[in-house]
């Protein structure tokens, strides 16, 4: 499979680049501006557990580099307002022994087949709903190791191998995207620790789990659909998802230790908007488990109903507070835990979250302080995450910060990463 | 339609420049201060400029923005849209910023990060923050509603007007009062000084050079000075048009993900 998906990769890379090349042969290009950064990021691990290292969780050199091409010329891109995207990064990891990588976050081709419609097809990083940190109707990949282990936020969204369609007739925006199937990146043992249910606990490299990717084909491509639009300063949309879950929650083969990632449809809806001096939102998802509609098989996960609402304003002063509740609920968990095994782990009907968001900017914006604090007293975890971050020049900026999971238990979401508490240091060049 | 009503105003006031000068009759300060914001802010029905500006930190460390501005009236006087592309530093190329600027309520502004595709709300219940880490204000560059202070004519020289402006709620600006000294020719705001409780100067902004761009009087240059704690910020503006076609639509979440490439380049 893994050669499939290369050959994938591979196809979309030649599309592009046979696109560009044409497109630049017709007539020529402007001549690109590359800009991108360089990195040096370290964690130091606060708790043990069996990792791959003790001591540290991330220490990297990143490279990322940059660049837009706007299509010149008598050409039909050209005439379509083109612009080809690449960005990319090679790192250098020294937690994997300094195992070098690339990995390509953008490559694609951006431009208007008419006047109300756009299409980005390639690599590309898509987002959409009201949520921080919180996502009900973004089901795009994400990257949760990046995420604990210290990395920048903008190594929480993975790219996408997708096309984009958007289309704005008279009364109301639509996006369609069609996409190849991306997992979310979750602790796995090695870098991480976790809750692994076949363990028995959280787990290290001990941690054998199997997981098993939808196979590459064109009935398993994911499909996400958004309608939107203004009440004036009211923004509303309505989501609909059919795919695939991005986490694997879903058992397919105890015996061999096999998890998976079910088939989902996600209805949604959400509204942002001001409210009482500062921004509100609210978004719902309902999320139907094909495999399992009445919830009754044990091993695959069930249909769930989550909702979340949100506040964030100015306070002055470079002061700024956010605040949001998310709810989520499974649903038929009768049948759930009817058929559930006298030795299998459960989750629990509910689960509540409430976040917290303080940020504040000092010396004249150079200097941010963050908190950003999740806590659930359903699952009686939470998550703290702090940054202070400080440009000393355009180019040169340095962040400090920790990431604090907790919980009473092992299997809770936030819990399960407990022993992941790090403080990190970033130092970056930007050009 | 409202373009022809445009043009017949040019026409009217281009026949009216052509007429001896005769004694005017003393504007009121009122008129005075609603033309120095329409000269301000409004002239043309749309614009757009690249805009470089020089941070410059009490201890003399200076840091760079580059970015384009699109403006769209939707009204002459009244409400406003901002769409703002940042091209510098690097770590937030692309990055776009839109307004809605509203009179008597709060602005609407949205942010765009690209790297997380992401478009964010921002609350704008502050107006008197500092734009993007410079010593100008949202409100310098926006605008601030004339309905906003009260004025007084406290003093006329050859070629100024001088305005002191108090404003009517205290809450949330930093400042006590302020004059304006406004150029009699053309209505451009020369100077503004902010004062504390105290009566002393705790901030300037200048235009320091004004060009006539398409027969609207331009400050393409201008500085802020904070007095309190040092530092300033200098705004050049260049490559300025008005009246280009800028289309409202273009001031949505459609263009905050994929810049409007006609107009940014």
């Amino acid at each position: 499979m893994d050669t499939i998906r290369q050959g994938w990769r591979l196809g979309v890379l030649g599309v592009l680049a046979v696109l560009s090349l044409s497109a630049t042969a017709c007539a020529g290009m402007s001549w690109p501006q590359w800009h991108g950064f360089l990195e040096t990021d370290a964690a130091l691990k606060l708790s043990d557990d069996n990792t791959k290292r003790d001591g540290f969780n991330l220490l990297e050199q990143r490279l990322q580099l940059k660049t837009s091409y706007f299509v010149e010329g008598e050409n039909y891109f050209a005439d379509h307002g083109t612009i080809l995207n690449f960005k990319g990064d090679a790192t250098l990891d020294e937690y994997f022994g300094g195992k070098s990588s690339f990995d390509l976050r953008e490559l694609n081709l951006s431009f208007s087949p008419s006047m109300s419609a756009d299409v980005k097809a390639g690599r590309q990083v898509l987002t959409w709903g009201t949520g921080d940190y919180l996502f009900i109707n973004d089901m795009f990949p994400k990257d949760y190791v990046s995420f604990f282990a210290g990395r920048d936020d903008e190594y929480l969204k993975k790219p996408s191998d997708a096309i984009k369609v958007s289309v704005y007739p008279q009364q109301i925006n639509l996006d369609l995207i069609v996409m190849r199937f991306e997992p979310n990146t979750h602790a796995a043992g090695d870098r991480l620790s976790f809750f692994d249910s076949f363990q028995g606990g959280i787990a290290g490299i001990e941690s054998d789990r199997d997981l098993l990717e939808p196979p590459l084909q064109l009935s398993n491509n994911e499909y996400a659909l958004r309608a939107y639009r203004n009440f004036g300063s009211n923004e509303a949309a309505l989501y609909y998802f059919r795919g695939f879950d991005k986490s694997p929650r879903s058992y397919k083969d105890e015996l061999n230790r096999q998890l998976y990632y079910e088939r989902v449809d996600v209805y949604g809806a959400s509204l942002r908007g001001p409210f009482a001096g500062g921004i509100g939102n609210a978004e719902m998802g309902y999320t139907v488990s094909r495999e399992d509609s009445s919830g009754s098989n044990r091993l695959i996960a069930n249909s769930m109903l989550k909702g979340m609402l949100g506040y964030s304003r100015d306070l002055g002063n470079d002061w700024s507070i956010g605040c949001q509740y998310y709810y989520e609920q499974i649903l038929d968990y009768g049948n759930y835990r009817d058929n559930l095994l006298p030795q299998d782990y459960f989750w629990d009907e509910y689960r509540h979250v409430v976040t917290q968001r303080v940020t504040k900017l000092f010396k004249q914006q150079t200097v941010t302080a963050s908190l950003f604090n999740f806590y659930s007293p359903s699952d009686r975890d939470g998550y703290l995450r702090a940054s202070l971050g400080y440009n000393l020049t355009d180019q040169w900026n340095v962040t400090v910060g920790a990431n604090l999971p907790w919980g009473e238990d092992e299997i809770t979401e936030f819990g399960q990463m407990k022993k992941n508490k790090n403080v990190y240091v970033r130092v970056r060049y930007s050009f | 339609m409202k373009r022809e009503i445009k043009t017949t105003c040019a026409v009217l006031a281009f026949c009216m420049a052509m007429l001896p000068a005769a004694p005017a009759r003393a504007m009121t300060v009122e008129e005075i201060v609603e033309k120095a914001n329409l000269v301000s802010y409004y002239a043309g029905d749309t614009g757009t400029a690249d805009v470089s500006m020089v941070i410059t930190d009490s201890q003399g460390r200076v840091r760079n923005r580059e970015f384009r501005i699109l403006r769209y009236d939707v009204s002459e006087g009244g409400e406003q849209k901002f769409y703002v592309y940042f091209k510098k530093p690097a770590d937030v190329a692309k990055m776009v910023f839109m307004v809605w600027k509203h009179l008597g309520a709060d602005d609407d502004r949205w942010l765009y990060l690209p790297a997380l595709d992401l478009v964010r709300r921002i609350a704008a219940s502050d107006k008197r923050s500092s734009f993007v880490g410079s010593h100008f204000v949202y409100e310098d560059v926006s605008g601030r509603g004339t309905e906003a202070d009260t004025h007084t004519l406290v003093d006329e020289t050859d070629d100024r007007y001088v305005v002191h402006n108090v404003p009517k709620d205290s809450q949330g600006v930093e400042f006590a009062s302020y004059n304006v000294w406004i150029d009699k020719a053309n209505f451009m705001p020369m100077k503004i000084e902010y004062y504390n409780e105290a009566g002393e100067v705790i901030r300037t902004v200048e235009t320091l050079e004004v060009q006539d761009i398409q027969g609207y009087p331009t400050a393409i240059k201008s500085v802020a000075k904070d007095l309190m704690r040092g530092g300033e910020t200098v705004n050049t503006f260049s490559n300025i048009h008005y009246d280009v076609g800028l289309t409202e639509d273009i001031f949505q979440e459609r263009y905050l993900r994929r810049a409007p490439v006609q107009w940014i380049r």
